[in-house]
């Protein structure tokens, strides 16, 4: 959805009054600033996926986790041969391999949508820049999901997981207004892709290191959880 | 050889309630264990905590020689469950449930899908969707789950629940069968005494978290009550001549008389050759067994400190 919703941003950009007469937009829109060029749009497909990236990774983790709660088929995972640490792993590592092919997934179609709306040719170095931003955004992104797949365990489902990954998102927009983006690790990934469009990354190693420990401790005391926590439902 | 089952004075408390209170259990190998009790009783929570899935508030449990510690390795290649209402991945069909149970389970054969669906009589629904089949067929699944890997100690919660009468006996002589030709240790849960009373060699009855009473199904049959019914023209007659020889004599409320007397209980002959010469025959003599609901309900009810 991503790449094709920048290829239309870009048809707008490159020719907002062609896109007024055929009704893309209203007459009244307020067109986004930039141009129509591939930095621009690769800018689009990091920002993008810092927002909306977080929310789709999020449910994706939720929904691997959290079915095994509403499907009540997690009595038949505890007690097997096969080690409750080894099902939670192998369920990550679903997830990062889902997660991995939908990035080239992103990547291969952007770059294939931003060829087919004509965006002109750019030197090696504004794509590879572009690709690098929107690749760091995704891993930040995909890291930063997984205490999601604690709150599904905790919570036993999908529900209340996914009205957590809601109010994660809203908080993260109201700490960015408020100046405290750059500690909230829900935040991070985003800012990073809009700095970097902006060419001025100024977020600091303590940003980078809150989403790896989020990540990590979400990852280990969802492990612990498994392991230790009783599972009497 | 190990008990299959020991657990000593095992304790599980959520905040104040006590699910389970000092059971101590020894199942040995072989034997068919019926676990007895009223809904809420604590069946479930004991076969979670056998299972490994709640840590005990106090207490300690060996499955198989080996000592159940949370998180630690145990002899779960070994073990088949069913736990409570059985479940299945809805989009997945029966033999990919089976498939993806079999891939948990290292060791257990390809060929072992086949055998159990066959042998669960699940052939007819192997490729539906585990959402679209019954109950039953679902408890079925359940229980193929359970028996994939050809363990050598069940445990099955309530395993003929949703089962057709058909059903009931099939998995009733499965059991035995797995028990007696195969030495496959079974214990099992349930709230019907008189379903497992078949079954079992022995029961235990679990009553407000509190193993009440374990007994053999020999002393199952001494301790249900029995009463030797007597009918007669002349109930009167009967009764003066039933206490003249002795007898403890009660009326029933259906008009007839009623002896407990285990003289007379094991002799009824006896009381129709009296009755015969002291001119009151019987007209009918029936030798009553107490139901094992009836004595269930009369157990815990003593148990609770209250009459059945």
């Amino acid at each position: 959805m991503l790449p094709l919703a920048g290829g239309l941003f870009m048809i707008i950009l490159r020719d907002p009054e062609l896109a007024r007469k055929a009704g893309i937009i209203s007459a009244k829109a307020q067109i986004l600033t930039g141009s129509a060029d591939w930095g621009t749009y690769l800018n689009f497909l990091a920002q993008g996926t810092g927002i909306g990236g977080f929310a789709l990774c999020s449910f994706i983790l939720i929904w691997i986790f959290g079915r095994e709660f509403s499907d009540r088929t997690v009595k038949d995972l505890l007690a097997l041969p096969t080690s409750r640490t080894v099902i939670v792993l192998g369920k990550f590592v679903v997830f990062l391999v889902w997660s991995a092919l939908l990035v080239v997934w992103a990547c291969l179609l952007g770059l294939l949508v931003g060829a087919a709306v004509n965006l002109p040719p750019a030197p090696a170095s504004v794509l590879i820049q572009g690709l690098l931003t929107f690749l760091v955004t995704a891993l930040l992104t995909v890291w930063v999901s997984l205490p999601f797949a604690l709150a599904a365990s905790v919570w036993r489902g999908y529900l209340a997981a996914a009205g957590l990954t809601f109010l994660v998102v809203i908080l993260a927009q109201v700490l960015v207004i408020l100046g405290w983006g750059e500690y909230f690790p829900w935040a991070v990934a985003a800012l990073y892709a809009f700095q970097a469009a902006e060419g001025n990354v100024s977020l600091g190693g303590v940003s980078y290191g809150i989403v790896i420990l989020t990540g990590l401790a979400g990852a280990v005391c969802t492990l612990l959880w498994w392991e230790l926590a009783d599972q009497s439902r | 050889m190990p008990p299959a089952i020991q657990t000593d004075r095992l304790v599980k408390r959520y905040a104040k309630v006590t699910a389970v209170n000092q059971v101590s259990l020894r199942v040995e190998p072989g034997e068919i264990y019926a676990f007895v009790g009223l809904n809420g009783a604590g069946k479930t929570t004991t076969i979670r905590l056998l299972l490994g899935m709640v840590k005990p508030t106090a207490g300690e449990i060996w499955l198989l020689g080996k000592k159940l510690q949370m998180g630690g390795a145990k002899p779960w290649d070994k073990v088949g469950y069913l736990v409570e209402t059985p479940e299945a991945y809805p989009e997945l069909t029966v033999r990919q449930n089976l498939e993806a149970m079999r891939r948990l389970r290292p060791g257990c054969p390809i060929k072992a899908v086949d055998e159990i669906i066959e042998k669960l009589g699940l052939t007819p629904y192997a490729d539906r969707r585990a959402g679209a089949i019954s109950y039953g067929n679902l408890q079925r699944l359940g229980l193929a789950k359970a028996l994939l890997h050809s363990p050598t100690l069940l445990i099955l919660d309530e395993p003929a629940n949703g089962l057709d009468p058909a059903g009931i006996v099939e998995i009733r002589e499965l059991l035995h069968r797995l028990a007696r030709q195969e030495g496959v240790t079974v214990f099992m849960s349930s709230h019907i005494l008189a379903e497992v009373a078949r079954l079992a060699n022995r029961i235990g009855i679990i009553h407000e978290g509190r193993l009440i009473q374990e007994l053999d199904m020999e002393t199952l049959e001494r301790n249900r009550q029995r009463r030797l019914l007597v009918q007669a023209r002349d109930l009167l007659r009967a009764q003066a001549a039933l206490a003249a020889a002795g007898y403890q004599v009660g009326a029933t409320p259906q008009g007839g008389l009623e002896i407990r007397d285990a003289r007379a209980i094991q002799n009824p002959e006896e009381i129709a050759t009296m009755l015969v010469q002291a001119g009151a025959p019987p007209t009918g003599l029936v030798l009553e067994e107490e139901e094992l609901e009836h004595y269930f309900l009369r157990l815990i009810g003593q148990a609770g400190g209250e009459a059945a």
